[in-house]
């Protein structure tokens, strides 16, 4: 009766096969609920009362006959008018059921992604970036949206699938217990049957989700490297582990077919109204030839027996449905609980910054990125004068970075302090630190608004003869103006193609406009493209001039000049000075200037002799 | 649709049905094709017995309830036994196709198809964004749209052919019973597919809303450093509150207007219903039918209204079901680029872009303007040019990517349309940007290059690529899992390692495409020792930013806007002092500049 309960998209054979994705243990759905319990109780309510108004129906289906019996020449009206109402009560309240829910589900996203976005605003930035921000995206998007087949779709069905079987059970006793019982012996063999056929559920689900991922991976690889694939593999290798995984996956569903293929199979062909229907019958022809069974009563009983397998087959449906959302809302759940930064020390009121401390210092400073994990940084103390510039060297992985986002704490220091303006940065407080710190790194982000509003995030109130006084600054205003709508232009996705050096001038006219006294710079020329790098190194020294300056730094011919080079290896500062001291010194930094120039001297096909 | 096939209602319903079905059975492939329809055709009749089955109810019912009727009764009773279990028995053969494991079976085979598919469509096809993106999908879900066939066709059958079998049994047992059926249950197909533009439009209207909303938090995430230290971030991100609003706004709107068609099937159920009650009460009242009958017939109503209710949640999965064998059909019918005959094999090296045209797929102006050039057998030339200029296309039509609308590509004096795709690939060694490496061993990852290769030849390629003192650090050494350790390797080991794999393979030709743009000094060194080792005695193209890396090749092409403008060696193209003059002068200054000057 119906129609319009159902509004999910998942296969209802599915109750035999498992889920998907792996991993996190689910969490319970019904704790998220929380903001929005008052209406999905009130469309729970409503949906029970909608069940029972469809008992109703067929309760005054039963009387219209027995009142037609007893005298055929009538219109049975009062009967009549109560299959009447409740057929429109039932229906009516459905429909309210389902709007409810559907509404409180809609709420409840947009009070759930609100209270995501609020979370990242004050969690570290290093979380953030652990994360990373597309998976960060996925949970806003992706896992709250799929919340959606658990609230708006399946709280009606659940508070009908517990109100009809116990109710209708009920009402058959009262009808006739003898035929009450066959109903039920038939319902609870097809349960019996299913419940055998799920006791290895777990294992299968576990098996099945490894295989799937297997498969997953494989066609990413597969798919992805096409290029690669084709010019060394000629698909052999790669289109082999496609083949293994595809394989893998079929014996597992094979074994799954063979382990629960009949005993699902048998309690979906039991727990189908035929069943019940053809034995009731059967039932009722003996009873009534005995003449122990009236014509009203068995009607009733027929009427109404389906009803119990038939209120709880769509949570069978739903029920992996509901299995994935609880992994939805484990991810969420752990977004929501990723720790804050650390404000509770910040102090109140106005800060005086000391004009003679250092701009920045590390005091001792020590940080591991886990608590498993040796130490990124160990140990490591200097000090940066204001107005001069600093640069970090050394090879990959020596913790270079770690020490440029420490600066904004995009991570909270281990052990030791950072220092800005004789302040721990912990105590200036998020908003405040912000304030004097401005960061440029490897690659720039650009929102997908326009130039002028990217240009202006750095200030908002900036008059636009100030934002394109930044962006002639930073070198930007001669291509800016070359755009199709100029400042207008809207940069992103969606927009118009701007190269990397192009992207990092933006980004540069974005810091000019913020003018923060302290400056980091990590790899801010490392994706520039030629054309443009004499423009954007242009930039950068504009941005520089006047400010304190600390910079990540691969290209050594870079920091030639620089007021204090910081050699890192392995989490420690190993030389530090000025260049030429450095390079007398014949150390790491000689080393790594030595490589440099080689490097930079360097031509393909120099060494092959000509042709 | 499979629904409106089985409908005297629709014509074109029936041919759509009939598509479907093609598709399937193209899916499922010839080897169960035959027994996938027979499948179908069992749970078809499977449901229409059901229907005749519901149908006995009635003539069952009455007889029993009249005094002295048992005997008839039994009959019926025997009738509704026979009809049950031969709808039990049909349906359970026909569920088999599945529970056998013949549908997964099924799938798998149509998985390793769509997949040996790949490797020979057009890379172009391939890695057009949107459609390689679905393609990805389609070979990693196409078991989720497949494997639950039967069961969402066997669901619609119930909800579709019972009702209107069950009615026409009614009929005769008592005609107007059977019509008032008839004429309320099947009606519910056209009158929900007459409705259902509305609920794609809601539901587009959702699609576009969500999609917009997905680009703004990935955009708030991403840009989250930036919009924190602007203060701009949390309650502060008035444009997010702003989209989740307007996405709670659109999501209510699209509710309304997709419940609709919903409401109007259940209305015209709820009202059958009634109609049914009224007419049947009233046929009572005139002694032209037994009470008994009419109770039987609420029963049947009873039974028929609960499939139907669910009706509109098994079309949604068949019209997902339908546009996953739309994808799978458009996949396998697309053509390998064409191969000219008689095939050939060329026995130099050189290379020659003779007067070559070439515009993308979906772009406006061509990429390759009327470009020709010569490269000869063991020379080194370098592309150079402002970023998306043309150099990698070049690069990409040498590699048969694509072909050129205009103009041809020759490898030893042959047009590259006569060398077969294998052997071509065999010509050419590839050193891309960016490094992929496989979800395998170091030793599998090399030895791709050539897989006859012995250990020995192995371990001399890694050395000649400086791979040797990375690789046998790690901690399997050489059988180290790179999927796992992947991210571990830097850029520069990882691209010594497909150095490596490219050296093992002795092509005679190679490709560089920036092989040393995202390194830091240190791995630099050891990518140019390798590379040097990779060149030797090849013909060499080399796509280069850094043009003091290429200042001793043997020939230097500068492109721009897709067209050849300069060309010659590096101090010619310094003394003509034109376009590579001007970058020339450009990188110098950068290179001098130090910070604090």
């Amino acid at each position: 009766m119906a129609i319009s309960e159902q509004m999910g998209t998942e296969a209802p054979g599915a109750a035999a096969v498992p889920d998907r994705r792996a991993g996190r243990k689910p969490s319970s759905p019904w704790r998220i609920l929380k903001p929005v319990r008052g209406q999905i109780r009130l469309a729970m309510a409503i949906s029970a009362g909608s069940a029972l108004s469809a008992l109703g129906v067929m309760v005054s289906l039963m009387l219209v006959v027995s009142a037609l019996l007893e005298r055929p020449g009538t219109m049975p009206w009062g009967a009549l008018g109560a299959a009447a109402l409740c057929t429109v009560a039932s229906y009516a309240a459905r429909l309210g059921a389902f709007n409810q829910a559907h509404y409180a589900a809609f709420r409840l996203e947009r009070i759930l992604r609100i209270g995501l976005a609020n979370r990242l605003a004050r969690v570290s930035l290093g979380y953030v970036e652990a994360q990373g921000a597309g998976a960060l995206a996925k949970v806003i998007h992706d896992d709250v949206k799929a919340l959606h087949v658990f609230v708006a779709d399946s709280t009606p069905l659940y508070a009908r699938a517990y109100v009809t079987p116990v109710v209708t059970f009920a009402l058959l006793l009262l009808f006739d217990w003898r035929l009450a019982l066959v109903a039920l012996a038939v319902l609870a063999l097809g349960w019996g049957i299913l419940r055998g056929a799920q006791r290895r559920r777990r294992d299968m689900v576990r098996a099945y989700n490894a295989a799937r991922e297997k498969v997953s991976a494989a066609v990413v690889e597969y798919v992805q490297a096409m290029p690669v694939v084709r010019n060394f593999d000629s698909g052999q290798s790669s289109f082999g582990r496609y083949q293994a995984a595809l394989d893998g996956y079929l014996a597992v569903m094979l074994d799954w077919y063979r382990a629960a293929g009949f005993p699902a199979r048998f309690s979906w062909l039991m727990l189908g109204p035929m069943p019940t229907l053809t034995l009731v019958l059967g039932a009722g022809l003996w009873l009534s030839a005995m003449g122990d069974l009236s014509v009203p009563r068995w009607l009733g009983v027929l009427l109404a027996c389906t009803g119990m397998a038939e209120a709880m087959m769509p949570m069978m449906m739903l029920r992996h449905m509901i299995e994935k959302v609880g992994l939805s809302v484990a991810r969420i759940e752990e977004v929501m609980a990723a720790p804050d930064l650390d404000d509770a020390e910040a102090t109140p009121g106005p800060l005086a910054f000391d004009p003679a401390a250092p701009a920045l210092r590390f005091d001792r400073v020590r940080f591991s990125y886990a608590p498993d994990l040796p130490p990124a940084l160990d140990d490591v103390s200097f000090e940066v004068a204001r107005g001069s510039v600093t640069a970090l060297v050394g090879p990959s992985g020596a913790g270079k970075t770690t020490v440029a986002r420490l600066v904004p704490r995009f991570w909270d220091v281990t052990a030791g302090k950072i220092e800005i303006g004789g302040h721990d940065i912990r105590k200036i407080g998020a908003e405040r630190l912000m304030q004097q710190v401005a960061f440029v790194f490897q690659e720039s982000f650009l929102f997908a608004d326009t130039i002028a509003a990217n240009i202006r995030i750095g200030r908002p109130e900036a008059t636009e003869a100030e934002v394109i006084a930044a962006a002639k600054a930073a070198q930007a205003h001669d291509f800016i103006t070359a755009l199709p709508q100029g400042y207008e232009t809207r940069a992103g996705e969606r927009g118009v193609f701007l190269s990397g050096g192009q992207r990092q001038r933006i980004a540069i006219a974005r810091a000019l406009l913020q003018d923060r006294p302290l400056l980091v710079l990590d790899e801010a020329t490392a994706f520039a493209d030629p054309e443009n790098e004499a423009e954007l190194i242009a930039a950068l020294s504009e941005l520089m001039r006047g400010r304190t300056v600390i910079m990540v730094a691969h290209r050594l011919a870079t920091v030639r000049d620089a007021d204090q080079i910081l050699v890192f290896e392995r989490g420690c500062i190993v030389e530090r000075g000025r260049h030429a001291a450095l390079v007398a010194q014949g150390g790491l930094y000689a080393k790594l200037w030595q490589n440099y120039e080689t490097a930079q001297n360097w031509s393909l096909g120099a060494a092959r002799g000509g042709i | 649709m499979a629904v409106i096939g089985k409908q005297p209602a629709g014509r074109a319903g029936a041919s759509s049905f009939a598509t479907t079905f093609r598709q399937l059975a193209e899916s499922v492939g010839p080897e169960d094709a035959p027994g996938l329809r027979r499948a179908l055709f069992g749970l078809i009749a499977a449901a229409a017995l059901q229907g005749l089955g519901l149908a006995v109810i009635a003539p069952l019912f009455t007889a029993a309830a009249t005094p002295g009727g048992l005997d008839r009764a039994l009959s019926w009773f025997a009738a509704l036994l026979l009809l049950m279990g031969a709808a039990s028995a049909l349906r359970w053969r026909a569920q088999g196709f599945d529970f056998d494991g013949r549908m997964v079976r099924a799938t798998w085979r149509l998985r390793s198809r769509l997949g040996a598919k790949l490797r020979e469509i057009p890379l172009e096809q391939l890695q057009d964004k949107r459609a390689g993106e679905m393609n990805a999908v389609v070979l990693g879900n196409v078991d989720e749209n497949l494997l639950y066939a039967l069961t969402v066709l066997n669901l619609v059958f119930a909800a579709v052919i019972t009702p209107f079998c069950a009615a026409l049994g009614l009929m005769l047992f008592d005609w107007r019973l059977g019509l008032l059926l008839l004429a309320v249950f099947p009606a519910i197909v056209p009158l929900y597919r007459w409705r259902r533009p509305a609920l794609g439009r809601g539901k587009r209207i959702l699609a576009q809303a969500h999609q917009e909303a997905s680009a703004d938090v990935l955009e708030y995430t991403q840009g989250l450093a930036i919009l924190r230290a602007a203060g701009r971030a949390g309650e502060k991100a008035a444009r997010l509150s702003q989209t989740f609003e307007k996405l709670e706004a659109i999501q209510v709107f699209g509710h309304r207007k997709g419940a609709k068609p919903n409401i109007l099937v259940a209305s015209v159920v709820e009202l059958g219903l009634l109609a049914v009650l009224m007419i049947g009460v009233f046929l009572v009242t005139q002694g032209s039918l037994a009470p008994a009958a009419l109770g039987a017939v609420f029963v049947i109503v009873v039974r028929l209204s609960e499939p139907l209710s669910t009706f509109i949640l098994y079309t949604a999965m068949l019209e997902v079901m339908e546009a996953a064998l739309e994808r799978i059909g458009t996949l396998l019918a697309m053509a390998p680029l064409p191969q000219r005959t008689p095939a050939a094999m060329p026995t130099r090296h050189d290379i020659r872009f003779d007067a070559v045209s070439f515009t993308h797929a979906r772009a406006e102006t061509p990429t390759i303007r009327d470009f020709s050039a010569v490269l000869p057998e063991h020379s080194l030339t370098a592309l150079v040019g402002p970023s998306g200029c043309g150099k990698t296309t070049l690069t990409r039509l040498l590699l048969r990517h694509f072909d050129p609308q205009e103009g041809a590509v020759q490898i030893g004096g042959l047009d590259l349309r006569q060398i077969p795709a294998e052997q071509l690939n065999d010509l050419i060694s590839v050193v891309f940007q960016d490094v992929y490496l496989f979800n395998d061993t170091v030793l599998a990852n090399i030895r791709m290059g050539r897989p006859d290769a012995t250990e020995a030849e192995v371990r001399a390629a890694a050395q000649a690529a400086q791979c040797l003192d990375f690789i046998e650090r790690l901690p399997q050494g050489w059988q180290t899992p790179l999927g796992e350790i992947g991210g571990r390797l830097s850029g520069g080991e990882r691209q010594r390692i497909s150095i490596a794999r490219a050296l093992l393979k002795d092509a005679p030709i190679v490709v560089l495409d920036e092989p040393t743009a995202a390194l830091d000094t240190e791995s630099e060194l050891a990518v140019q020792r390798a590379l040097d080792a990779l060149v030797a005695r090849k013909t060499v193209i080399v796509i280069a930013h850094r043009l003091s890396t290429i200042v001793g090749a043997d020939q230097i092409l500068v492109i721009e806007g897709g067209q050849l403008v300069q060309a010659g060696r590096h101090a010619a193209l310094l003394d003509a002092g034109g376009r590579y003059a001007r970058m020339w002068a450009a990188q110098g200054a950068v290179k001098r500049w130090s910070v604090g000057q």
